[in-house]
């Protein structure tokens, strides 16, 4: 089951559920075939972004906005702040895209990347408005893995598996912090545990997991 | 508090942890140190950021409203003018920076890094942000620099001023601490003329502000930037009742 908008680019085109199956496998077959299409088109866009052509600076917004406000609202919870870094993530497109490496990312990944990088600066610095300064200091010139992917992963199908085979509990959590900007402390608190048995809880999990991927 | 760190721990756990973004307090600040530091590290979180972004992929599209694009193409300025903008405030701030011998190395790169920000980003929201409808630009005129020092003319502060896009920007060089009890705000003393208040200064070390119009034309060629301690929130009585800290003129370099 996709959801798609009218007219669809292939990137807007998401599954409607989160879930594991072999029906999600599928989605995302078709998904990629005709996401390649695209791929190359939004490549192009990007490059001529780089060189500061308007329109295609204009077309570009046109086929991702919808995915990367989505991103947006997902991390910030409310419409405005969603608004503010969708802004953000656009200033710093059009002038960081020469940044962009097709070798590297996909470059929706690296859109949708660097979306959620802004708004986890801007989580940052909520929180630390009300508890360190320092972090809130640093935060805005050191953008450095704003715009660092590495290609090798990035391979959707084998992250679903090894997500799979870790304990229920700590695949939450991971996908949480991931989707969801929630930190350290805000998960320990969420479920109710203390704060060093959810940093271990995660810290296994990643471990697990890039043992999996790393096979 | 426990802190049940498993064995196989170090600097590739902390780099998944980054990715995952889910750190903060002191070990935030110890992975952003390896990343400025350790190419290792980089690649590390650079590998973990390309293994987790396909989540990304499960997030609904939503659009948003038209109001955000309008605001972009504002922010990223007016079309014509930008790209020269960049290289005549280059070329600009090159020639003052001859001119300025004794000036610190730091305040040197801070505007070197201005040049590199302020025509295209806008990157912070400034906390006071005066906005106003972005007027038509005539031809557009040359940028501005101040350089914001003390009385020892150690360089404390490096602003930039884009009067087509009327955006200000302010590079934190020197030590600019204050206390709970205080903040610190920045005047714009056209010749012969009283201060106005651009507003208080946030604690980060860079600031964009978008000027309303009747501030913009105050900083005009000639004109003193400076920086005075005030009550925390701002001056009580719209003038300047601390000491100042830091001042300098605006010049078309």
């Amino acid at each position: 089951m996709l959801l798609c908008l009218p007219d669809p680019p292939a990137d807007f085109c998401f599954p409607s559920s989160p879930s594991f199956g072999i029906e999600r496998m599928m989605d995302r077959v078709t998904n990629d075939i005709a996401a390649r299409a695209s791929r190359d088109e939004l490549t192009r866009l990007l490059a001529a972004v780089s060189r500061g052509d308007r329109n295609a600076f204009s077309g570009l917004y046109k086929r991702t906005a919808a995915k990367l406000f989505g991103i947006c609202l997902r991390l910030m919870g409310n419409e405005a702040e969603a608004q503010e870094v969708l802004q953000e993530a656009y200033v710093t497109v059009w002038s960081k895209a020469d940044r962009f490496d097709p070798v590297k990312a996909s470059p929706i990944t690296w859109l949708a990347v660097l979306t959620r990088n802004t708004a986890l600066d801007r989580l940052r610095r909520r929180n630390a408005a009300s508890e360190d300064l320092s972090e809130a200091a640093e935060v805005e010139d050191d953008r450095t893995s704003a715009f660092a992917i590495l290609a090798e992963a990035q391979d959707a199908t084998r992250l679903y598996h090894c997500l799979g085979t870790l304990d229920g509990r700590a695949q939450a959590m991971i996908r949480s912090a991931f989707l969801d900007g929630a930190n350290y402390p805000q998960l320990a608190e969420r479920e109710g545990v203390p704060l060093g048995t959810m940093k271990s809880w995660i810290r296994r999990g990643l471990q697990r997991l890039r043992l999996c991927l790393e096979q | 508090m426990t802190d049940e760190r498993t064995p196989a721990d170090g600097p590739r756990d902390l780099a998944a942890e980054y990715a995952l973004g889910v750190l903060t307090g002191a070990e935030l600040l110890k992975a952003r140190e390896l990343e400025r530091t350790d190419a290792g590290f980089r690649d590390e979180v650079a590998r973990w950021t390309g293994r987790l972004a396909p989540l990304l992929d499960e997030v609904d599209g939503v659009a948003p409203p038209d109001a955000a694009w309008a605001a972009i193409q504002k922010r990223v300025g007016p079309s014509a003018s930008n790209d020269n903008n960049t290289v005549v405030l280059s070329r600009q701030v090159a020639r003052w920076r001859g001119i300025a011998g004794g000036m610190t190395a730091v305040a040197a790169c801070l505007s070197f890094a201005l040049i590199w920000t302020l025509p295209r980003t806008q990157t912070q929201p400034a906390p006071i942000e005066h906005s106003a409808p972005t007027p038509a630009p005539a031809p557009a005129p040359a940028p501005m620099v101040a350089i914001l020092g003390d009385q020892g003319q150690a360089a404390k502060v490096v602003a930039s001023w884009d009067p087509a896009a009327h955006q200000l920007v302010l590079a934190v060089a020197g030590d600019m601490k204050t206390d709970e009890n205080h903040s610190h705000e920045l005047w714009v003393i056209p010749k012969g003329g009283k201060p106005s208040s651009l507003g208080t200064m946030s604690a980060s070390r860079q600031m964009h502000m978008r000027l309303a119009q009747t501030l913009a034309k105050l900083l005009e060629n000639g004109a003193t930037i400076a920086i005075s301690v005030e009550p925390r929130g701002g001056s009580p009585t719209g003038a300047p009742t601390g000491p100042v800290i830091a001042s300098g003129a605006l010049t078309q370099a």
